[in-house]
């Protein structure tokens, strides 16, 4: 089993989950974030805006800051990984920085706590 | 392909910034921040009669190559730390293992962080 984590776009969050659901993956979870990427960010500015300065406030907006995004967990087995990686990059590519990153990481186990099934079993 | 970690670290919400000033001078750019709320082994606080068991918290998600990973601990703990001795509540950071990393942009398997 592997845990699929994926940060895009907020407004690339409807298009993904249709893409999931008629991919066959019904069960997944969705948090808001805040993130950057590769650009710089100066946190007096950041700091100054969230307190309320005008002036840091009118320099927003120059270089990438935190940004919102969605952060998608999805947990799948093995053999569902490449098409699930493949349906989130085809759903959320615009070719632009910023269309965000996926990550594979392994699970140990699953449990599916109304009827303790394990694993593969689990994730049915 | 150089392995890759993900680092996720539980701090406090007034030191989040300072962390992510520190991870952006170290290098590290690219940082994912959650808004969380959760107790650790003191079991939450006790102010008189009342306990605090839902603290708040800011988790902050990297993901590094494998040789980063101690760098980019190191200067978590160095910056989310209480000043002198570092007290209850200054969070935790875990190390998970990543098997892949993609890039949507540009729609490729990373090769570097």
């Amino acid at each position: 089993m592997k845990q699929v984590v994926a940060i895009i776009r907020s407004q690339a969050i409807n298009r993904t989950r249709e893409a999931l659901v008629s991919a066959g993956v019904s069960g997944f979870t969705v948090r808001k974030v805040l993130g950057r990427g590769k650009g710089n960010v100066d946190f007096r500015v950041l700091h100054g805006a969230e307190e309320g300065a005008i002036e840091a406030i009118a320099q927003l907006g120059d270089g990438p800051m935190l940004v919102p995004k969605r952060l998608l967990t999805v947990v799948v087995p093995e053999e569902r990984l490449a098409a699930v990686v493949q349906t989130i990059i085809d759903a959320n590519r615009t070719n632009t920085a910023g269309d965000g990153k996926i990550f594979v990481l392994p699970v140990k186990e699953a449990i599916r706590i109304r009827t303790s099934e394990r694993d593969a079993k689990a994730l049915e | 392909m150089p392995p890759f970690v993900m680092v996720q670290a539980i701090v406090r919400p007034e030191k989040v910034y300072g962390v992510m000033k520190a991870l952006l001078d170290a290098g590290f750019p690219a940082v994912t921040k959650v808004d969380v709320f959760g107790r650790g082994k003191q079991r939450g606080l006790k102010v008189g009669e009342i306990t605090y068991d839902e603290l708040p918290k800011e988790q902050l998600i990297v993901v590094v190559s494998d040789e980063d990973a101690p760098l980019v601990v190191d200067t978590i703990v160095a910056s989310a730390r209480t000043e002198g001795k570092g007290a209850f509540g200054d969070g935790k950071i875990f190390v998970l293992p990543v098997d892949e990393s993609y890039t949507i942009s540009s729609g490729t398997k990373d090769e570097e962080a």
